[in-house]
């Protein structure tokens, strides 16, 4: 079965909402969510989250994720960068184990840390903690490959170059480049159209992840319309293959 | 080799040496690219901007990374028609001249109508602006190669271009806006009062000499208000790709004679010429040394900084992680226009980084010393970007007679100098040798 990630920030745009969602996606489809950890320093985020970010920068990480941790009955994944937490990883990894957390997903790592990451990433296992690795188009092949082995429950695969923007690429192109490459799952996000979510599933990725399109519903529509998305893509993602 | 249909004519016959494909060394770079980013603090996303300017295909291609792309066929054409493939030529004369055991050979750029690569991306963007029914192309230049090479490329497929051109070299480089004129590019002096940016300015300071980051931010005004296609010279990983045409011949031609290249030099703007020429190369790890060649004047690889910085000196670009000496960084208006460009372009930053690229740096009297002796042995008068070039050449093939080593050096003449003649006078007037 094809895989449906679903991302929302932690706290977004308010507690109630933000729990609703969560509770709501898990049974409407979503098999791994995937929560945001403010931070303004989100350097490889594009201007919606970006902007998810600042609105909830105040609250209180460890109430949130304290509260969170009541709802989560599917594996859930805390998206955040590596240089946020380079003084006090272990700290934030027991944080995050104690709230549920099966594991982290830093998109920096690969790309800033890529001397480091073997390093962080047995940090990171002996924190009981699953490391999902983030890789993007211009993580050259022999690294990819490499970096597929490594990370835990699937391969995150970000085909453009930030999220949020309609950048125009041909993502059955960049997904059939890597495909061969992955020995793991690999799941397939940022910027999906409906038209890409076929197209990527078709050339071989196990799953896909949306984010912004949740953010931009909730924004102009509502909660209602976001959960309604998740449902959307279940059925997308449930006739593609 | 065929010689199709028993012409003589010394091109002719040699078309089946224009690669069909692109070749994108990001899939073999030792370490993963760091991705564009927006600026934390900015009022307006660059990456969209990009997004409404270029034409859809050219973003398409920056950031939908395989290694070999194919070239249409329309387009490949069109590189015959300049003259592809470009001369690979063996520079008997300098080898004599110097005494050295070492082979050197060149690829000639400077063989192209405008005088040097930059036709190469120039062909490329126009074709795929045409192709989503825009009819008119705008773009900036400063020492104007890049300028005159988008004209000529416009033209060729009946496209209007407009041409933003620093004030100070509109003025004191008659030829080249002439040349651009000619080739039917509208040329304007920047700052001009053709955008609110220009008008700003020169209400300011009506005497404004501008810049390249001036000329840029109209070319991209006037292209987002009259809903033009902003074509873009150097920075952008693209434009290495469309260059890699240059590396991509070199190889065949030099399969051709059975011979192999032991190291490979290049001078460096932005690092589309010597990528373009070198990345084939590295990729397919052939070679045992690759040298890129800058202007102590622009000292940016002996002082620059790997972080990320503006593409542009203008901020209206992406920030890139490159080796930069920041986008504020005004150049000293030296000889070679070409190269006063504060950054090295994203792979080849990381290919310096990793030390499988070398970089020297020369100054003014080191280029004028080499680029007389090549044009004495030659014939050639090389820009003096490229000089920088020609002079790591002949150090490198003196060091090699010292150890009587008889390697091969292949390196890219990007350009001619026939326009920079008035440069070259100056530079004698200043070089006392």
């Amino acid at each position: 079965m094809n895989c449906l990630v679903c991302y929302m920030t932690l706290g977004y745009p308010n507690a109630d909402t933000f729990e609703e969602f969560i509770e709501k996606s898990q049974k409407f489809g979503c098999d791994i969510l995937e929560v945001g950890i403010p931070t303004n320093n989100a350097k490889y985020d594009g201007p919606v989250i970006k902007s998810s970010y600042k609105k909830v920068i105040k609250i209180n990480l460890e109430e949130e994720l304290e509260k969170l941790s009541f709802l989560i009955k599917k594996p859930t994944l805390a998206l955040t960068y590596l240089e946020d937490h380079i003084n006090n990883l272990e700290e934030f990894l027991k944080m995050l184990k104690k709230n549920n957390f099966s594991g982290i997903l830093m998109p920096d790592l690969i790309i800033d840390y890529i001397d480091d990451y073997k390093k962080f990433h047995e940090f990171v296992k002996r924190n009981e903690l699953n490391d999902v690795m983030f890789v993007s188009p211009t993580v050259p092949d022999k690294i990819l490959q490499e970096v597929s082995n490594y990370s835990d429950i699937f391969l995150y695969y970000g085909i453009r170059p930030t999220t949020g923007i309609p950048i125009p690429i041909s993502p059955d192109v960049l997904v059939k480049r890597v495909r061969p490459l992955v020995n793991n799952k690999l799941i397939v996000g940022f910027g999906l159209s409906n038209e890409d979510i076929k197209s990527v599933i078709k050339a071989g990725a196990d799953g896909i992840a949306i984010g912004t399109a949740f953010i931009k519903k909730i924004d102009s529509e509502g909660l209602e319309s976001s959960l309604n998305l998740v449902k959307e893509l279940r059925g997308i993602l449930d006739e593609a293959k | 080799m065929e010689n199709s249909g028993g012409n003589c004519a010394p091109m002719v016959g040699n078309e089946e040496l224009v690669p069909e494909f692109w070749y994108n060394i990001i899939p073999d770079l030792p370490v993963p690219l760091s991705p564009p980013r927006d600026p934390p603090d900015g009022d307006f996303s660059r990456i969209d901007l990009l997004n409404e300017i270029l034409p859809r295909e050219i973003l398409r291609q920056q950031f939908t990374v395989e290694r070999y792309l194919k070239i249409p066929e329309e387009l490949r054409e069109k590189y015959i028609l300049i003259g592809r493939p470009t001369p690979l030529i063996r520079a008997i004369g300098l080898e004599k001249a110097l005494n050295t055991p070492a082979k050197i050979y060149f690829k000639y750029e400077g063989y192209t109508p405008t005088g040097s690569h930059k036709i190469n991306t120039a062909l490329a963007q126009s074709y795929f602006a045409l192709n989503e029914g825009v009819d008119h192309v705008v773009t900036e230049t400063g020492a104007g190669q890049w300028g005159t090479a988008v004209s000529f490329a416009a033209s060729l497929f009946d496209m209007k271009s407009t041409i933003f051109m620093v004030k100070v070299s509109y003025e004191q480089k008659p030829m080249r806006k002439i040349l651009m004129n000619l080739y039917g590019g509208n040329v304007y002096p920047s700052p001009s009062n053709l955008t609110e940016y220009g008008l700003n300015i020169l209400k300011e300071k009506p005497d404004h000499p501008g810049s390249l980051g001036i000329a840029m931010s109209e070319a991209i005004e006037y292209a987002l208000k009259n809903k033009l296609r902003y074509l873009v010279g150097s920075v952008l990983d693209v434009a290495i790709l469309h260059q890699s045409i240059i590396g991509l011949e070199t190889m065949k031609q030099l399969e051709m004679i059975g011979e192999n290249a032991d190291i490979l030099i290049g001078c460096v703007g932005g690092g589309s010429n010597f990528g373009g020429f070198s990345y084939p190369f590295i990729g397919n790890k052939i070679g045992e040394e690759y040298i890129a060649v800058g202007s102590e004047e622009i000292p940016k690889f002996s002082k620059g900084e790997y972080k990320y910085d503006f593409a542009d000196s203008a901020g209206l670009l992406p920030l890139v992680k490159m080796i930069t000496l920041g986008h504020n960084y005004v150049p000293p208006p030296i000889y070679s226009g070409g190269l006063r460009y504060h950054g090295v372009a994203p792979t080849l930053s990381i290919l310096i980084k990793q030390g499988i690229v070398k970089w020297k740096e020369y100054n003014e009297k080191e280029i004028f010393e080499a680029a007389k002796l090549f044009m004495r042995t030659q014939g050639i008068v090389p820009a003096p970007e490229s000089s920088h070039a020609i002079r790591a050449v002949i150090e490198k093939a003196l060091e090699l007679k010292k150890n009587n080593e008889k390697k091969t050096i292949v390196f890219n003449l990007s350009g001619h100098g026939l326009l920079d003649l008035t440069n070259y006078d100056s530079m004698s007037r200043r070089v006392v040798s």
